[in-house]
């Protein structure tokens, strides 16, 4: 009886280890040549759903930027200011027409991933969908200022602006990526989050939909007769992994080629140890900083009792030793902005005049305006504690690192910090509500500061959780974003607008980090724009001579 | 029996509305928008109040709830705000990926758990198993996601033995063949059920040893001595299914973990199983998929609780379920 289990049993083992075998060994060859490669991209960012006018994150948006083409994009510059640095896509060319106009023609080439043709039409449709509230597209705020978009033949569109500013063009290509109307027009606009499309896209990018495993795939096939040239490389694969810690072990592992950001310096040490990887340095598109509520926490009526004041703001943003920090947390691999600012932007400036690092300037601008050491070694004045709490994410370990070494930088001064962790729905729904004195932020940018300076720090913001207003300040910013300003001048102004904001600390910028990209070592023509990590993939290529079984297995 | 296993299924009937009713209120109260956009973009209230008013969440909450119960009467479990897609597809991709991981961990949990601990028993008081015992003893005081970390570390990333994550090769899995995707999948599964049953095991291991050395000095094990039985017959056979009543409670008690034990392993491996789909929900406050999750683990809890008992009356003839 015993003997026969133990057969049984063997038996069985025997035919899971053989099931392995063939798992393991099971692979067909089937592409050599110049188009072969299968690039496999790991990343933490889940895709929600993929059609450009309703996603909403960073997974999804990597994908998109294969599957669908803008009229034109930002060149390697990542100029935004008039047109001269963009890059052709579906528009082969254009022209204005006066000074609040753009005629757009579209290369006749051009079309869907199921043969139809690219049409104005399309673009027209696109813009309507992007800017419906019912779509409630990320990208509609964007668009505010594209007065109408109306085709003129099948190949030509016109998009007329309700006023002239430095970046109209900026704004007529780069939110939107063209929808293929034959295939959305008839699918009710409240139902576009859920709709099959989103589920099965098809595009007219350089690579078109194969299949989407939630939670886990996507994967992606080169258009060989993707009309700006057929993509060197074959198959797009994009895994998920549950985090960033994991997406790098498993790149370590060899188990992906490519991670468009190592984030922390141990996982840049990690990815260097890799024999198989070269490590892309490009610029960071995030920054991160501790921004005051100048208003009192949970009554935005009042002034903060402590930030409220301009010199409070100052003497603490002196008393916090920028570079150590940086240091500490990021090692070499980020910089000290200059300002609320991701290093790509065109505007960042190291010497942009920030507050300088002089704990005894600090210590003696409390003590003037009044804030005298109390017994317990905290400051006080009129009764009230120089202490207040700092607002963390508890997903972000860059953050929560800051937050302690702020709380400890902040000691000697005189001031007591103390540290809420929250998960960013609670902290989000605490900054909306005013409810907190400081607040530990990081933002990804996109390429101009246009929008992100305007939302964050002007009093008509709608994230301006800060409650900072300076009509100086914003009569630099609007003269910066609207008019015939050109570039030097946008600059310029930028400039000035920096030195103010910096004057009068809102927050103390912290942290922008440098980006370092993975990506395996037998991928050539790696070019990595910084706003769009992905978006010239399909000029990357993979030699014949360095194919791996990698690139020969599949479809 | 039939009026004791309707009573228990209308026990377990109201445990999951309890539950249903508690975790929706909980998750609708709780701070924050099912439509925050990802990490490090700029949040827009009023998009975010626009999307509430067409889902319906800017109604009373009652209102909401008794909506929610009539689709659920229906068998509607909603739309997943996060992934766009019905709560029933999410969850019809994700809970055969958990049963797959955790009932492979759970088999090798009591398989290798009832062995070691088998062997543990026979052995007593010898240099083995003393030595079996302090492994075990390592084991059961490791926690889970570090063991898998470090496994991950050994098996994949240093050694190149193993995948590192996921539950297939996405690069060739499309063109393998059938025996080929099972293969695969099984390849995949190794790491992580490995992890899960090995930490499981040497738990039950020292649960069976301790229950069968209390039966070993029992009379009726004396007498099977007596009467010139083999020792291995004594032992696996009159022993062990007496000793087997605490392990049957154990695995009872398991059994709800077959859907939700898998969290930290899940997140560790990258295994897209209920686990992790539930915590992610619960982050992004998709409220219709947060619920389903916990019906879904309610009804496992109340079933789990009902199959340990009916086991143990089978096991043990003098328990009897009764309709008193």
């Amino acid at each position: 009886m015993h003997q026969r289990v133990s057969t049984a049993v063997c038996a069985a083992l025997a035919a899971v280890l053989a099931l392995i075998a063939v798992g393991g060994c099971e692979r067909r060859p089937s592409c050599t040549g110049d188009y072969c490669g299968t690039l496999v991209f790991i990343t933490g960012n889940n895709p929600d759903i993929l059609n450009p006018a309703v996603s909403d994150n960073t997974g999804a948006s990597d994908v998109e930027q294969q599957l669908f083409l803008k009229l034109a994009d930002v060149g390697l510059s990542g100029n935004t200011i008039g047109d001269q640095d963009f890059v052709p896509e579906l528009a082969q060319r254009w022209e204005w027409e006066g000074p609040r106009s753009i005629i757009f023609h579209l290369d006749p080439r051009a079309h869907w991933h199921d043969g139809r043709a690219v049409t104005a039409g399309d673009v027209e449709f696109s813009f309507d969908a992007y800017a419906d509230t019912v779509v409630n597209s990320p990208a509609r705020e964007s668009l505010r200022r594209i007065a109408s978009v109306r085709s003129r033949d099948s190949l030509t569109v016109v998009f007329t602006f309700s006023e002239h500013y430095p970046e109209m063009f900026y704004d007529a290509v780069y939110h939107m990526q063209i929808l293929p109307r034959h295939l959305l027009a008839e699918v009710p606009r409240t139902e576009w989050r859920s709709s099959a499309f989103g589920r099965n896209p098809v595009g007219d990018g350089p690579y078109r939909f194969v299949s989407w495993t939630p939670n886990q795939s996507v994967e992606l096939a080169a258009d060989s007769t993707f009309f700006l040239g057929r993509p060197h490389i074959r198959r797009l694969i994009w895994h998920f992994a549950a985090n960033l810690q994991v997406a790098v072990t498993q790149l370590v592992a060899d188990q992906a080629d490519a991670l468009e950001y190592l984030g922390p310096p141990q996982f840049i040490q990690q990815a260097q140890k890799a024999p198989q990887l070269t490590l892309y340095p490009y610029k960071g598109s995030n920054y991160g900083y501790l921004g005051f509520n100048l208003r009192a926490n949970g009554d935005t009526t009042r002034p903060h009792p402590i930030f409220g004041d301009r010199s409070v703001r100052r003497a603490i943003t002196m008393g916090v030793d920028r570079a150590k920090l940086l240091l500490s947390v990021f090692g070499t691999h980020a910089k000290v902005p200059p300002g609320p600012m991701p290093q790509f932007w065109s505007i960042w400036d190291s010497t942009i005049r920030t507050l300088p690092y002089d704990p005894a300037a600090a210590a003696g601008l409390l003590a003037a305006h009044g804030w005298r050491m109390g017994p317990d070694s905290i400051r006080v004045k009129d009764g009230q504690k120089l202490s207040f709490h700092i607002l963390a994410v508890t997903t972000s370990n860059v953050r929560q690192q800051y937050a302690r070494l702020l709380q400890e930088s902040l000691r000697p001064l005189g001031v007591d910090v103390q540290i809420d962790a929250l998960e960013q729905n609670a902290l989000q729904q605490r900054l909306a509500a005013g409810k907190y004195d400081a607040v530990l932020e990081a933002w990804q940018a996109s390429p101009t500061p246009s929008s992100g300076i305007t939302q964050l720090w002007t009093s008509h913001g709608a994230t301006n959780y800060s409650r900072y207003a300076n009509p100086e300040f914003e009569n630099l910013v609007t003269r910066a974003t609207s008019g015939t300003t050109t570039r030097d001048a946008a600059s310029r102004l930028w400039r000035g607008a920096m030195d103010l904001l910096n004057a009068d600390a809102p927050g103390i910028w912290l942290f922008a980090p440098d980006n370092v990209a993975a990506i395996h070592k037998r991928v050539a023509d790696v070019q990595i724009r910084p706003d769009s990590w992905w978006a010239l993939v399909r000029h990357w290529r993979i030699p014949a001579d360095r194919l791996i079984d990698r690139d020969r297995a599949g479809r | 029996m039939t009026a004791w296993l309707l009573r228990r299924c209308a026990a377990a009937v109201a445990i999951v509305f309890a539950v249903v009713t508690l975790t929706f209120i909980l998750i609708h109260l709780a701070p924050g928008t099912p439509f925050l956009p990802g990490p490090e973009r700029a949040f827009d209230p009023a998009a975010s109040a626009r999307l509430e008013r067409q889902l319906g969440l800017d109604r009373p909450l009652p209102v909401q709830f008794a909506l929610y119960l009539g689709q659920l009467v229906r068998g509607n479990l909603g739309d997943s705000f996060s992934q766009h897609r019905p709560v029933s597809e999410a969850l019809a991709e994700a809970v055969p990926n958990t049963l797959v991981l955790t009932g492979s961990a759970l088999v090798l949990d009591f398989v290798v758990g009832i062995a070691l601990g088998i062997f543990l028993a026979a052995r007593a008081r010898r240099a083995s198993a003393a030595l079996v015992d302090q492994v075990t003893l390592f084991f059961y005081s490791l926690p889970t996601f570090w063991l898998g970390m470090v496994l991950l570390l050994v098996f994949s990333v240093w050694l190149r033995w193993l995948p590192a994550g996921g539950i297939t090769d996405s690069v060739v899995y499309p063109s393998l063949g059938a025996w080929g995707r099972i293969g695969d999948r099984l390849w995949h599964l190794i790491l992580p059920a490995a992890t899960l049953g090995l930490v499981g095991a040497a738990g039950t291991a020292r649960f069976q040893r301790a229950a069968l050395l209390e039966v070993l000095h029992g009379d009726f094990i004396r007498t099977a001595r007596a009467k010139g039985l083999r020792e291995r017959r004594v032992l696996l056979v009159h022993a062990l299914r007496n000793a087997l009543l605490p392990v049957i409670t154990l695995f009872g008690l398991a059994l709800p973990f077959l859907l939700t034990g898998a969290v930290l392993i899940e997140t560790v491996f990258s295994w897209p199983g209920l686990g992790k789909l539930a915590v992610d929900a619960i982050f992004a406050r998709d409220y219709p998929l947060v619920v389903a999750a916990a019906i879904l683990a309610s009804a496992t809890v109340a079933g789990g609780s009902l199959v340990a008992d009916l086991l143990y009356a089978a096991a043990d003839p003098r328990i009897r379920v009764s309709g008193t």
